[in-house]
Parts: structure tokens; sequence; C-alpha cells
């Protein structure tokens, strides 16, 4: 099973600030606006990229969910591709 | 005018950043992964040690370069989801943009592109059955950034970005690397100009694998002492899964370097593992 849509948008996560900023406001919101199972759905509301690995995305794209963590907002890794 | 030097470097982003909070929030991104690769984290002081070790390799890239005074620099490294994603992945990338640019946290990057000699290597591929995708927009990123910042800080000479899929299954052959690497070659050596060619990325480490953090130092040794033996030819024969098996799939960048230099023996190797995550490997072939 593809999960494409999970992947795109972990990669607009990371690629789209305005995205990133939507996310940052209402995720689920965000979450509607792509094709998603209630599994993926669940996964990305988890925040744990380990979860989201399972699911079949490749590992460098589940580590962009970390950027809605409050920890990891400032992390230096956001700046720089 | 000949292929007049080639160099290999590893492209990891802890390079670039400042030991201490940098590489603290480094590590603390990639370990939430993997937590017990956080058991093994440097100290301040091996940080630095490190990177001050890095700077010195790549000051011998950098003067080796310099000697060769090329017109052009080829950069063969991989995307990591910057500029290709699931919707279409290239096997093989020729950059034909007029200028390339890219950021890295503090540092901007802005080159003159090469798309003459981009559009030859194109060219001479379809003649030999060797298809390149291509296009006129990329963004440069930690794969090219890092290596540049220390070999080609100033943007006195053009680069030619060459992307190889190193990171999404499937990937192509070590054979395949090489080919394309022997082809770099003729085009180059049919020349007017003086051209480099520089790999980046490996040696062993797992990027957004439960892996990461374990570095296969063996297998990288044993990369670093066949080219310094000028035996990279005998490299064609590991599968994907073997490179992948130490980590080592970003080692089809170097492959291409490798095919490009032939059996030209490797006149500076170095190598340090940064303890974080990735085996840092640094090559310069006099040619």
């Amino acid at each position: 099973m593809s999960c494409y849509h999970l992947s795109r948008l972990l990669f607009d996560l990371k690629m789209s600030e305005a995205v990133y900023q939507r996310s940052l406001k209402d995720f689920e919101a965000v979450i509607a606006d792509y094709d998603l199972s209630a599994e993926e759905q669940d996964a990305l509301r988890s925040g744990d990229p380990r979860k989201l690995r399972q699911l079949g995305v490749h590992g460098m794209l589940c580590l962009y969910i970390k950027r809605l963590n409050p920890e990891f907002r400032d992390n230096i890794y956001w700046q720089q591709k | 005018m000949p292929l007049v030097s080639a160099l290999a470097a590893s492209h990891a982003p802890n390079i670039l950043l400042e030991p201490g909070r940098e590489w603290e929030d480094f590590m603390n991104l990639h370990y939430s992964m993997a937590p017990q690769g956080s058991a093994s984290r440097p100290t301040l002081e091996k940080q630095k040690k490190l990177r001050q070790d890095a700077e010195q390799a790549f000051a011998v890239l950098r003067a080796d370069l310099e000697e060769a005074k090329p017109d052009v620099l080829i950069v063969v490294a991989n995307d990591q989801f910057v500029n290709f994603f699931w919707n279409n992945i290239p096997t093989f990338f020729v950059t034909t943009a007029d200028e390339v640019e890219g950021q890295f946290t503090r540092h901007h990057f802005h080159y003159r592109n090469h798309k003459d000699l981009g559009k030859a290597i194109v060219r001479a591929g379809m003649d030999k059955g060797i298809d390149f995708s291509f296009g006129e927009h990329i963004e440069l990123q930690h794969t090219q950034n890092v290596p540049l910042y220390f070999l080609l800080r100033e943007p006195r000479i053009p680069i030619l970005p060459i992307y190889v899929n190193t990171w999404v299954d499937p990937a192509p052959s070590p054979r395949r690397c090489y080919q394309v690497g022997e082809l770099i070659r003729e085009v180059a050596d049919n020349s007017k100009e003086r051209v480099a060619i520089l790999a980046t990325g490996g040696l062993s480490h797992f990027p957004g694998s439960p892996r990461i953090g374990e570095i296969d130092e063996s297998f990288d040794h044993k990369l670093l002492e066949v080219m310094r033996h000028g035996k990279g030819r005998s490299l064609v024969d590991y599968s994907v899964q073997d490179l992948l098996q130490a980590g080592d799939t970003e080692f089809l960048n170097w492959m291409v370097v490798i095919g490009a230099v032939g059996d030209a023996k490797a006149a500076y190797t170095a190598y340090m593992p940064d303890v974080v995550a990735t085996g840092w490997g640094f090559v310069s072939w006099k040619l």
C-alpha cells in the first residue's frame, strides 16, 4: 500500500512554510487536506517518527513530524536542507 | 583538457554545524528515531576535535583542487527530498540551470552553473545509452553545501551539480554509477576547459533508521584501501544491497568519481567516525 499522501504531508511540513504555519495553528485541518487512512492520521497525531516509519514512510521524512513538537521547533535542523 | 582533479568528501550536516548546541540539536532529532543511539554522544571536546580534523582534511583537498586550477567543478551528490519527491525520482539528473543557490544555517551559497558542460554530458549519454534526466532549477542542499563551504566558499568558478539516486529504493548499481563516471571522464577529456569532479556523501551511516548511530568502520576502511591501491574498478561487483547493509548507499556518488578516475591511485585518504552517526571520509586523486 502506497503512503504517498502521508509522505507528501511530511514533505510539505519541512519544505512549505505555509503548511508548517497552518499546522501549528490547526493540524487537524491540514490532515483533512490529504487523502489519509485513519491509521495514518493516528500516526501523525502521535508525533512519533517510529510509528510513521512502520507505515512505510522514508525514515528522513518521518523525522519531519518533530517540527511540530514544541521541544524541537527551534532545532537548527530546520535551518538547513 | 583532461580531467584535472578528483575529490570525494562526506557531507554530514554536523561537519558544518557548530559544536555544542547545534550538534546537540542534530543528535536530539536523529536519536528520536532510535533512542539507544543517544548513549554514545560525543563530548563537546570531542566534537571540537572532530571539526578540527575535518577542517584539516578539507584543507588538503582544497589545496589539491586549487593546484589543479580547474575552470569548473562537477559536484556529484544525492538529493534528500529537497528537489525530488515520490512523484518523480530521477536515477541520474544533470543540472542545466544558469545559476544555483541554497542556504545552510547562516551560510548562503550561490554559483554559476556550467550548463554547457551539463548539456554535453546529457548529449554524450544519449549517444552511449545513458539517458540522464535534466532540468533548469535545483536548490542546493547540505549534500552540496557542506563540502562546498570548505572547498569553494568563494564562487570563483562555476559548478555543475549532478544527482544520483542513492536515497530511495531502487537505486542504480555501483557498476552503472561507474559507467556514468567513465562517460563524464570522456566528456571532460574532450572539453577545452579544465574539469574537476567532487563526490559527496557517506561513508557508513543510517539516517532516519533505527540503526542510526551505527558506523560500519571496517567496510569503510576496506573501501578506502581499495581506492589507495587504484582498484576502484573492482567495486563494481558490489550490489546495492551490500552497500545498504553497511550504510554506504551514498558511496554510489563516489562510484561515479571512481569511474572517472579509472585506475588512478588515491593520493590522500582520511577517515574519522564522528561517533554521532557517520564515518566521515575524504579522498583526493591527483590526475
